[in-house]
């Protein structure tokens, strides 16, 4: 019967898209990395026994989660406001969430050398005002790429909130706020849960996306806070080693996958509410 | 490729091929050449229209850096490209894994007038059109007293003011071999002693950097202020720190060559052949030099001492470049990358 | 009446929008920098840097390659990706639930082995063209921009308004382009932009997907980096805030045309 077929051929094209382009081509590529003669786990047991390995991989794991937990926060309050505001000014604010996607990698890193490095602007403010004594060391650490990647990522949350808050009807709000519930309930109550599938979607482009970068890391953090993306990028381009790099692809598309289907879990259970 | 019959070439075929220049696979007389693609321009009229006349051939290019071009010509089983540059250490990567063929010296008649460093340096396979070094700049105003020798840079004063190239850049590994040398070892017998020595240099060590702008960038902002470095960087680091120098090193500067090759998947082994011989002709030679595209490696070239300035160029700075095994580095490079990280990720 | 921002909402808010924009004024003024490398405050001034974009041939041709790939790489991803948004969300009973997660693969697996594999298997595998496999990329690359940003709008869409119009006699599309399509507007617009902006930007697919004769604007860019340090790269970061400017305000209006013939 069409009728029951309509959502298949509705959701078809893109799935034959990403099975025939996707699935099968990486799928064909991550199969090798069993065919070791050495055994068929051998290449991952080679991954794990090494100490550094993981430690790349718990700090891939920590930095990719605290920058999404930043960026969901920061990029919820930014993205509210943009919807509060009039249709001109709100324009111009998307606009501008948008325009620090548009600058390269390294001039964009450039700028945070020039910002915050040791001869930087805000080093020689404080300086100036005899806060500190010394030129504070801000850049490749931890901290350097976290806040570099949710100043990459909070854009993303601006852009995909807004389409949602959009969608949340000013009757519902007004409603609540008219019959007595104070502004927090307000938003624990009525905005939260409206805007949880938009929050949900968020998170796991943020996560993807700062779990696979390396560009960013390498530029901000260097060798020190080496993440996986660097590592893999290392295997695959500068020594061939493509079996080594979809091992580690492999593992981190497990990995990626576990969190991802964990969060939205989590962000579900909090919200009965929300789809 | 080769599954699509050969056109016999013809007036016909030519204007054909290059109605349909886009698909370089069905025209016999299309050359393809993989190379990075910066200074197009420049190269399109010293090389490119001057050859095409005296081939009457079409020229197609793949572009993108050392690594992507060797990686999709490795995918690609040695085919697809007539004409492949390189540096020194990705040519031997891919000698290594078979995917060019060696080249017939007596096609190349212009290699006769080529410095002996840059004629056959793999071993049978594509000469070398263009000679760099690697070597350390240093801002003069601000180092005291200058460097004079690779051991320098573990100096107690250089304290977070260096920037090295990462193990992974072309320069990265020459860094490992003079670590080897200042612990009185040689890094590939002695790996161990090394990277000790390596480990000795972390402290004064800033940041390291994966590309040539990166460490621009780290000297220009004042992040670092000794840096190890191949020398087509050293004008815009001079522009930005006037007082950049680069060091003159009693235990002398390494030289880095870019490499021609002929993969062994080439359909036009004759054309390509007759390419590399144009290249190292003294004319293209001495124009490429004369607008700052490339360092000849022809001794017929003349520059003024103004134009010379910004090469490596001469026989006797040429002579006193060390060379680098990269049949070796290439053996121990895997290993090297994980001991590397190791140390500057603790 | 609008609901009232409490003023340390938009005292952060306003913070972010700072934070966003400070870095921007920095390459701004390194790109108009006279100088053969990348300082500020910028030292003279010179237009050189943009003029490098329009006058170094492979700049120019790539530049047509990427916004062609870029547009019609989004274009396909949304004509295929909003009907299935609209499934997963209309249907979603009927449809196994691990389908929405299939669309962040894409993002998900590393592009540098996605693009590798995608070489291995259909550039060379299929033998088809470079620039098709090119485009295909892209799309894919762009998919779940357009599956998953349009279906968090479509999530809080009531659909009984369009179950309404239909019968009431709207042919389905019809009910789909008129009611739904409306509502969720800022869903789309979202989604066009960072797929276009994802499009443009990326290196890590186009990498393995260009090939002789075919490049794109990103890689053209890192291959001039490695020989020159010059403030190019700024002047190519801020003429694609300027192109987006232009983009959004052409989207705004042929928006704003769909408005007028509702």
């Amino acid at each position: 019967m069409m009728k029951r077929l309509t959502p298949w051929i509705l959701v078809g094209p893109a799935s034959l898209l990403v099975l025939a382009f996707l699935i099968l081509p990486v799928g064909a590529t991550l199969v090798e990395t069993f065919a070791d003669p050495k055994g068929w786990l051998a290449p991952y047991a080679a991954f794990f026994n090494s100490g550094f390995r993981r430690t790349v991989l718990y700090r891939t794991i920590e930095v990719s989660l605290i920058t999404t937990i930043l960026s969901v926060i920061l990029g919820f309050i930014a993205a509210y406001v943009v919807a509060q505001m009039p249709a001109r000014w709100k324009s111009i604010m998307i606009i501008a969430a948008v325009f620090p996607l548009l600058t390269g990698v390294v001039v964009r890193s450039f700028a945070w050398l020039i910002l915050l490095g040791k001869n930087g602007i805000l080093n020689n403010l404080l300086l100036s005002l005899g806060a500190i004594s010394e030129p504070l060391t801000m850049l490749y650490t931890k901290g350097a790429v976290i806040a570099a990647m949710v100043y990459l990522f909070v854009p993303l949350m601006i852009l995909t909130l807004a389409g949602v808050l959009e969608g949340i009807p000013k009757d519902v709000t007004e409603a609540a706020s008219s019959l007595g519930a104070p502004p927090f309930a307000v938003f624990r109550q009525v905005i939260l849960p409206l805007a949880m599938p938009g929050l949900i979607v968020g998170a796991v482009l943020v996560f993807t996306g700062s779990f696979t970068s390396y560009a960013t890391p390498q530029l901000l953090g260097g060798e020190s806070q080496m993440m996986m993306g660097t590592f893999l990028y290392q295997r695959a381009m500068v020594t061939f080693d493509w079996t080594g790099a979809s091992t580690v692809a492999a593992i981190m598309v497990v990995v990626t996958i576990t969190i991802v289907v964990l969060m939205t879990r989590l962000a579900r259970r909090m919200n009965p509410m929300a789809a | 490729m080769t599954k699509t019959p050969r056109l016999r070439v013809s007036a016909v075929a030519i204007a054909v091929a290059m109605a349909a220049a886009a698909s370089s696979a069905a025209q016999a007389k299309t050359l393809t050449i993989s190379w990075w693609g910066f200074n197009g321009d420049k190269l399109n009229a010293n090389i490119v229209e001057p050859f095409k006349k005296i081939c009457g051939c079409e020229i197609v290019f793949e572009t993108g850096n050392n690594a992507d071009r060797l990686n999709k010509l490795k995918l690609r089983d040695g085919k697809g490209v007539d004409v492949i540059y390189l540096s020194d250490s990705f040519s031997q990567a891919g000698i290594a894994g078979g995917m060019f063929q060696k080249v017939d010296a007596a096609k190349l008649p212009n290699l006769a007038d080529v410095y002996d460093l840059a004629k056959d340096p793999q071993g049978g396979y594509g000469p070398a059109y263009t000679i760099g070094r690697v070597g350390i700049v240093y801002d003069s105003a601000k180092v005291n007293p200058p460097i004079t020798a690779w051991k320098d840079l573990w100096r107690a004063d250089l304290k977070s003011a260096v920037t090295l190239p990462g193990i992974t850049t072309t320069a990265g590994p020459m860094v490992v071999l003079q670590a080897g040398k200042q612990a009185g070892a040689d890094a590939f017998a002695d790996a161990d002693k090394a990277f000790k020595s390596v480990e000795a240099l972390k402290v004064n060590v800033a940041k390291n950097y994966n590309t040539g702008s990166e460490m621009v960038n780290l000297i220009s902002t004042g992040e670092a202020k000794v840096a190890v470095a191949q020398d087509f960087t050293l004008a815009s680091m001079k522009a930005a720190v006037p007082t950049m120098t680069w060091a003159s090193l009693s235990d002398g500067d390494i030289a880095t060559l870019n490499t021609v090759n002929i993969p062994k998947g080439s359909e036009n082994v004759e054309l390509a052949h007759q390419f590399i011989n144009f290249i190292l002709s003294k004319d293209v030679q001495q124009i490429n030099a004369e607008q700052g595209v490339d360092a000849p490696v022809s001794t017929k070239v003349q520059l003024t001492p103004d134009q010379a300035k910004v090469w490596t160029y001469g026989p006797d700075m040429i002579a006193k470049l060390n060379r680098l095994d990269y049949v070796k580095l290439n053996d121990a490079k895997t290993d090297w990358i994980d001991r590397w990280n190791e140390i500057f990720s603790r | 009446m609008r609901t009232t921002l409490h003023p340390a909402l938009l005292m952060i808010a306003s913070l972010i929008f700072a934070i966003l924009i400070a870095p921007l004024f920095i390459i701004l003024g390194a790109s108009v920098s006279d100088t053969s490398y990348l300082t500020f405050p910028p030292q003279g001034f010179t237009l050189q840097w943009y003029s490098n974009i329009f006058e170094i041939t492979a700049f120019r041709t790539t530049a047509i390659t990427s916004l062609q790939i870029a547009f019609f790489g989004t274009f396909l991803a949304l004509l295929i990706g909003i009907p299935a948004a609209y499934a997963l969300n209309r249907f979603r009973v009927r449809l196994p639930s691990f389908l929405s997660n299939v669309f962040v693969l894409p993002i998900l697996v590393p592009e540098i082995v996605l693009g590798f594999s995608l070489m291995k298997s259909i550039t060379i595998g299929l033998d088809l063209p470079v620039y098709t496999t090119l485009l295909m990329g892209h799309t894919l690359l762009v998919l779940p921009y357009a599956v998953r940003v349009v279906g968090a709008s479509l999530a809080s869409f009531d659909f009984s308004v369009e179950e309404a119009a239909i019968s009431l006699g709207c042919p389905p599309l019809k009910a789909f382009l008129t009611v739904v399509l409306p509502n969720i507007s800022a869903g789309v617009i979202a989604a066009f932009i960072l797929a276009f902006i994802t499009s443009v930007n990326d290196v890590s697919i186009s990498l393995f997907l260009t090939g002789p004769g075919v490049s794109t604007l990103p890689i053209q860019i890192l291959a001039h980096m490695e020989q020159f340090f010059d403030p190019t790269i700024a002047s190519v970061s801020v003429l694609l805030m300027l192109l987006t400017v232009g983009v959004m305000a052409i989207v705004e209006a042929t928006l704003g045309l769909t408005f007028l013939t509702k």
